[in-house]
């Protein structure tokens, strides 16, 4: 070796990490076109795919149709108008389905149909999202890799197992290669909110998928942790504290002011703090955004906009199991 | 396409939401009580620097000026709801380097003269004052040596350093602690800037000159305080009969501006604001507020009118723009409040007139911190300062490391601003650049359907157009249009602002910041970049297609 030169260093992987998307279009078209806009590697979710509003449009008489959006009423007479209204829907991440006003009445008090109706149109979005991910990384070497987080529906995300892909890993509850010398250890639950969502457990369930899930790691150091819950009491996951006895839940107020607190998992902090890996991605509290660090590992929320149609996110380069530096981003 | 008629509602289903601390009444009168009703300046600079010009008609060109400005911001605010405010609107309208640098420059470091300006309102229009006024009215000598202490540099000094070091104490152990106490200080506020009110209505000229006599008399030990005020005042130039002047009206504008154009400031903790996307909350925190407090100025300088008279008026502002010693008391310059303690003999009236101004200065203090804040953090995060201003402490949930900064830049300013002669002359520039941010962000406003075409179009204000031409960039321009006039007017005019020395001292020092501003952006730049990271990735938005 010449006295003098340095020995090449190894290419640093990129990843670009982002969730909290919540059935937005523009937001998830953003994220599958980081991969060439920020130069990254591999695209990383963390968790929550599915819209939160199912917006019914009742048609009327006259090719007309009602509906409610944002507060407001809107009567829709037009195609440019009907075009853009599903434009804004999309946008904020809502589902909707066109109704006559009999159909739209008979789903009155029937909060079972209703759930049903969100699962059939959160799954074809989300099969249609991993098509649009193979057309859009088919002549790249990026993978995608997507998970569910806790106010996804196991029905929903059968859709990732149901669609043959290339591109498209679904990374949920498992280990899979980030590249040569990284893996990538995925779980999408969260610890139980007042909202009661779907794929909820407590601390010690979580702690048990963890050490369930660890021993098909090949070396923890090495492993990036795309947990969606982020550690309890990490100013990552500070929220505000709500009563879960009324529906919605409500601000608890102590001496007329609310209480905010950690909402977070003691099993994520743990386990970052004990198997030391190279980097823990999180999310689930979007008003959270921040970093932090347990001993050697730094841990991200990069927090969530998408009802705005902006796509929060964190590129992150690493090598050797160590990251090398970061960069939240809004684009 | 929106309308009234009613219509499905919609279905939901069993999924997490968003919510935040801070109520709209809150942020309305955080707002309100930013905009310091208790220190209107325009009664003592613009009566004497603008003579000839209508403090009434003033006040209400400011608030014109001031109204397009609001409301572009109203939807910025809604477009954009999260903390940091003006940086996150600039840096996404117009580019990272340059929002960076605007706001960095022209609002974290300026406003650290603001926590050195905020203590000196606390120690020479609230501690001395209530003290001298106390003293005064129980005849107990100690109060009167406390309240010519407190407005003496030591004073000063040791005030504003206790007032920076509580303010950092009580939002860094938590803002809902902060959201509590702004509540007594409303109050308090309020029921002080009503009796300073009612004080002004209960006089006349004639009642008010001769309590202002004896009220003077024995603070200062002179017998007829106001002739010979007045007198002084005329010898140093005042006019007591000038003609109406259109243009000095135009230009006590800028001079309200500076009161009123922190209508907006709530924006800066829009991540913390309940239903800050929704449009008819950010009118009724930012245009309301705004109009509430330019009605309460107009109110005041009627008030003053009807009680001191526009001769009392500039006897008290000479006092402030001649520096005319005999017409000060205790060495304090005759601001309203000031004036309505020497008008009542009751202790317990200047104790809670007092008591609304110490509050008062205290909560601007606060205000300094909570904005500034949240943009270092909003900075920190996006890499274009260290990560270290960004961690929020786990318990407090607080940024703790930002406030501990602010308050150690605070520092040397406070000692500054109090020790070198000339520091004030220096820094003249602090108006421009305050307000140059926020005409910077009526431009971004005007820009967002262009500029941040996604972001505007998912905001409630999309919905508002004039034809083909979005509304937002209507009002934003005029706002612009305002905005500069004003800023330029800091900069030109020698009553205002920079011009007043004559030198190029001032304009040098707001170059250097923003210099300063520049030097950081480019440092943090090249730190991201070694480690392969770009920090325009914190700005630039991905093409969705």
């Amino acid at each position: 070796m010449p006295l003098f030169s340095k020995k090449a260093k190894e290419k640093a992987t990129r990843l670009f990490y982002a969730c909290d998307i919540h059935g937005s279009e523009p937001t998830y078209r953003k994220f599958l076109n980081a991969a060439k806009f920020y130069d990254v590697d591999a695209l990383v979710f963390g968790g929550d795919l599915m819209g939160k509003l199912l917006i019914p449009m009742v048609r009327e008489a006259g090719g007309t149709w009602r509906a409610r959006l944002q507060g407001q009423n809107h009567h829709i007479t037009s195609e440019e108008q009907l075009a853009e209204f599903k434009r804004t829907m999309q946008t904020l991440g809502f589902y909707w389905q066109e109704m006559d006003p009999e159909e739209y009445a008979s789903y009155e008090g029937q909060q079972d149909r209703i759930d049903d109706l969100f699962d059939v149109l959160a799954k074809e979005r989300l099969a249609e999202w991993v098509t649009l991910a193979e057309e859009r990384l088919a002549d790249t070497p990026v993978n995608v890799y997507l998970c569910g987080g806790n106010d996804d529906t196991d029905e929903v995300l059968s859709a990732l197992d149901e669609t043959t892909t290339e591109r498209v890993v679904n990374a949920e509850n498992r280990a899979v290669p980030l590249d040569d010398e990284h893996e990538l250890l995925t779980i999408g639950y969260s610890t139980p909110t007042p909202w009661e969502t779907p794929r909820e457990r407590t601390d010690e369930e979580i702690a048990e998928v963890i050490e369930k899930l660890m021993p098909s790691v090949s070396d923890p150091a090495k492993t990036v942790f795309n947990f969606h819950c982020p550690p309890l009491d990490s100013g990552l996951d500070t929220c505000l504290k709500l009563d879960a006895s009324v529906w919605p839940p409500k601000p608890v107020i102590e001496r007329g002011q609310p209480v905010h607190y950690g909402a977070g998992s003691q099993a994520v902090a743990d386990a970052l703090a004990n198997h030391q890996p190279t980097v823990g991605l999180h999310g689930h509290i979007h008003e959270s955004r921040g970093a932090t660090k347990y001993g050697r590992t730094p841990a991200f929320n990069p927090g969530s906009e998408y009802g705005e149609g902006v796509l929060r996110g964190l590129i992150v380069a690493i090598r050797g199991g160590e990251v090398l530096g970061h960069q939240f981003t809004s684009g | 396409m929106a309308e009234a008629a009613a219509a499905p509602q919609v279905f939901t289903r069993r999924a997490s939401g968003l919510v935040r601390v801070m109520s709209p009444y809150s942020a309305f009168i955080y707002n309100v009580l930013t905009m310091g009703i208790i220190f209107p300046w325009t009664y003592v600079w613009a009566p004497t620097a603008l003579e000839g010009s209508n403090l009434i008609l003033g006040i209400v060109f400011a608030f014109v000026f001031e109204l397009p400005i609001a409301l572009a911001y109203v939807w910025l605010a809604t477009s954009l709801p999260r903390s940091g405010g003006d940086y996150v609107f600039q840096s996404r309208v117009f580019g990272g380097g340059f929002g960076f640098t605007v706001v960095f420059a022209f609002f974290v470091v300026w406003i650290l003269q603001w926590v050195a300006l905020s203590g000196w309102l606390l120690a020479t229009l609230g501690i001395a004052p209530t003290f001298i006024g106390l003293g005064v009215t129980t005849g107990i000598g100690a109060f009167t040596d406390i309240g010519t202490w407190a407005a003496g540099t030591t004073g000063i000094i040791v005030i504003s350093i206790v007032n920076a070091l509580a303010a950092l104490v009580l939002l860094v152990t938590g803002f809902r602690n902060y959201v509590r106490f702004q509540y007594v200080m409303w109050y308090a506020i309020l029921i002080s800037f009503g009796i300073v009110l009612l004080l002004f209505l209960l006089n006349d000229p004639a009642s008010a000159t001769a309590k202002l006599d004896t009220f003077a008399g024995e603070v200062n030990g002179v017998q007829g305080f106001f002739e010979t005020a007045r007198a002084a005042a005329a010898e140093a130039g005042v006019n007591f009969d000038p003609p109406f002047w259109l243009l000095g009206t135009l230009l006590v504008a800028p001079i309200a501006w500076t009161s009123l154009q922190w209508a907006t400031y709530s924006s800066e903790q829009g991540g913390e604001i309940k239903n800050a996307n929704v449009f008819r909350s950010q009118v009724f925190i930012i245009v309301g507020s705004l109009t509430l407090t330019a009605g309460l100025l107009i109110l005041l300088a009627v008030a003053m009118q009807k009680g001191i008279g526009d001769e009392g008026i500039l006897v008290a502002s000479s006092g402030y723009w001649y520096g005319v010693a005999e017409a000060t008391i205790g060495g304090n310059i005759m601001f309203p409040n000031l004036m309505a303690m020497g008008l009542t003999g009751s202790w317990i009236v200047v104790l809670l007139i007092g008591i609304g101004f110490i509050l008062n200065s205290f909560q601007i203090v606060c205000n300094c911190y909570i904005g500034t804040t949240r943009i270092m953090v909003a900075q920190g995060l996006d890499g274009l300062l260290p990560d270290w201003f960004a961690r929020v402490h786990p318990r407090w949930k607080t940024p703790v490391n930002a406030h501990i900064a602010y308050f150690l830049a605070a520092l040397p300013v406070i000692w500054g601003f109090n020790m070198i002669g000339e520091w004030t002359r220096w820094t003249l520039g602090v108006t421009f650049a305050n307000g140059a941010v926020m005409t910077l962000s009526a431009l971004a406003a005007a820009l967002l359907p262009y500029r941040a075409r996604k972001v505007y179009e998912a905001s409630p204000g999309a919905a508002y157009t004039v034809g083909s031409v979005p509304l937002v960039t209507i009002v934003g321009l005029l706002g612009f249009v305002f905005g500069s006039f004003m800023v330029g007017s800091f900069l030109f005019r020698e009553e205002l602002g920079l011009a007043y020395t004559g030198d190029a001292v001032p304009y040098y020092i707001v170059l250097g910041t923003a210099v300063f501003g520049l030097l950081v952006y480019f440092v943090m730049r090249q730190v991201r970049a070694s480690a392969g990271l770009k920090v325009e990735y914190a700005f630039r938005e991905i093409p969705p297609e």
